[in-house]
């Protein structure tokens, strides 16, 4: 299987278990987002352009599946994407450390860019009721699947660098 | 020196496709919230790609659910009745793969039940195989679709109640918009004989596991613990699907109309089959008829005619 197919397949199986299986934990219909994750997780691996395509790649395949909005996570994926890739260059491949906690701010941010989306379109609710209902416990979820989401992402980008440098 | 220049060239060249591709985005978002795009091939073609595996690794999920409730079971009657001890120990094995059998079988002669109460109604049941984590909308996939007979705008129920309505139907999967989305809207009444109050069942984002009956008149006869089933109205939902109670009531912004906090009847926690109604037999609405005249009045026709004679 080609580098591509591989990491498609990776993505394809996040985005399975997170719409089928991880729905078992939710909490008031609110489950880990492996999508954002794999995303950051990408950005700091591979850098500003790939995480960039990574972003809009989850994020459409992520509108395409659900119903959702269209578009609206293609858009936010890839901000996260773009801004988590221009730190690669700061970042050790082998240090999981800001990875994994820059998901926290990752997946604030893409809340509040959705906010702001939800408000322009025409939606009303009550941000601090929403931030406690929503956001808390997505980021107490986001928290717990960063480190397994990122180890998974960097043995795999290894596993591809390795075979391109061959 | 030239190395710089193509550099800067291409990193420009970069940054305005950057700018091109989120200004894309940002409008398509609008004109899709809108209706006014749509990518039916390409969703429908991911949908397709994405089921099987939805179906298999749901399946695995169900089976995961029931054996770890099963065990909590276990673990709370072995607290309870501690003389049982020995024998519950010896019985958990056993105990384990009955559970698993007799909650599907319950779940099931349920939904018989319903479906042979309600006979007006043609059913597909169909099992849940993907949830959204998103917080902003609530939809579900489910695993029957346009090859079972499935269609865009037929309603989903269970024997509780309401659960939505299908928005996108594929061959072997549809997405279906619950109740709690944003997006939703349902014609609804209140069922108590006296009150009859009309309202528009929303999704609400600061609760997003308790619709909202919005449009209901200050001074409309609703109360706490009313029953709130469908109207019938708008011409997606058949009439007298329970949707909920009234948990409590508050005052619109606006001040002149009230809003009815509901606790759905369906607990969309534990969603794991539902029913679509693919077909409907309910009774067309009668004609309009003129009311029944007392004789000799002076509204009743035939008098009217007399009376005009008399005259010439």
């Amino acid at each position: 299987m080609s580098n591509f197919g591989k990491l498609a397949a990776f993505t394809a199986a996040l985005y399975v278990l997170q719409s089928s299986f991880f729905p078992l934990i939710a909490y008031h219909g609110i489950s880990p987002n492996f999508m954002l994750l794999l995303t950051v997780s990408y950005a700091f691996l591979r850098g500003m352009e790939k995480g960039t395509l990574m972003g809009f790649v989850s994020g459409l395949l992520t509108d395409l599946a659900t119903g959702t909005f269209f578009g609206i996570h293609a858009f936010t994926y890839l901000l996260v994407g773009n801004i988590c890739g221009r730190f690669a260059n700061r970042v050790y491949k082998e240090q999981f450390f800001l990875p994994v906690f820059a998901s926290l701010g990752a997946t604030t941010f893409n809340y509040f860019i959705l906010a702001l989306l939800m408000v322009l379109l025409g939606y009303r609710f009550n941000p601090i009721s929403n931030v406690q209902v929503t956001l808390l416990p997505m980021l107490i979820y986001q928290l717990a699947f960063a480190y397994p989401v990122h180890y998974l992402t960097y043995q795999l980008d290894k596993k591809l660098s390795t075979k391109e440098t061959n | 020196m030239s190395n710089r220049v193509r550099r800067d060239k291409e990193d420009g060249r970069k940054g305005w496709a950057m700018a091109f591709v989120v200004i894309s985005l940002f409008c398509l978002i609008f004109f899709a919230a809108r209706g006014r795009f749509q990518a039916p091939v390409s969703s429908q073609a991911v949908s397709l790609a994405l089921s099987p595996f939805q179906q298999a690794v749901a399946w695995v999920a169900n089976e995961i659910h029931y054996a770890t409730s099963a065990v909590w079971e276990v673990a709370t009657l072995y607290e309870q009745n501690k003389m049982l001890r020995n024998e519950v120990e010896q019985l958990r094995g056993i105990n384990l793969q009955a559970n698993e059998a007799l909650a599907e079988n319950e779940r099931l002669r349920a939904m018989i039940g319903y479906e042979h109460s309600v006979r007006q109604f043609d059913m597909v049941a169909a099992r849940v195989i993907g949830r959204e984590s998103d917080t902003w909308s609530r939809m579900i996939v489910i695993d029957r679709g346009t090859a079972s007979g499935v269609q865009e705008d037929m309603p989903v129920v269970t024997p509780q109640g309401l659960v939505g309505r299908v928005i996108e139907a594929g061959p072997n999967s549809s997405k279906v918009q619950l109740i709690l989305d944003p997006r939703s809207s349902v014609g609804t009444i209140v069922q108590r004989a006296e009150s009859r109050v009309t309202g528009i069942v929303q999704g609400d984002m600061d609760n997003p596991t308790m619709p909202q009956m919005v449009n209901i008149p200050k001074n409309a006869d609703v109360v706490e613990g009313d029953v709130i089933v469908t109207s019938g109205f708008g011409g997606i939902f058949p009439k007298g699907i329970i949707v909920g109670l009234v948990s409590s009531l508050k005052n619109d912004d606006g001040g002149l109309l009230k809003i009815g906090v509901l606790e759905s009847a369906v607990d969309f926690q534990k969603l794991e089959d539902v029913l679509v109604i693919t077909a409907s037999r309910e009774a067309p609405p009668e004609p309009i008829k003129p009311p029944p005249q007392t004789p000799g009045t002076e509204t009743d026709p035939a008098a009217q005619q007399k009376a005009e004679g008399n005259g010439q």
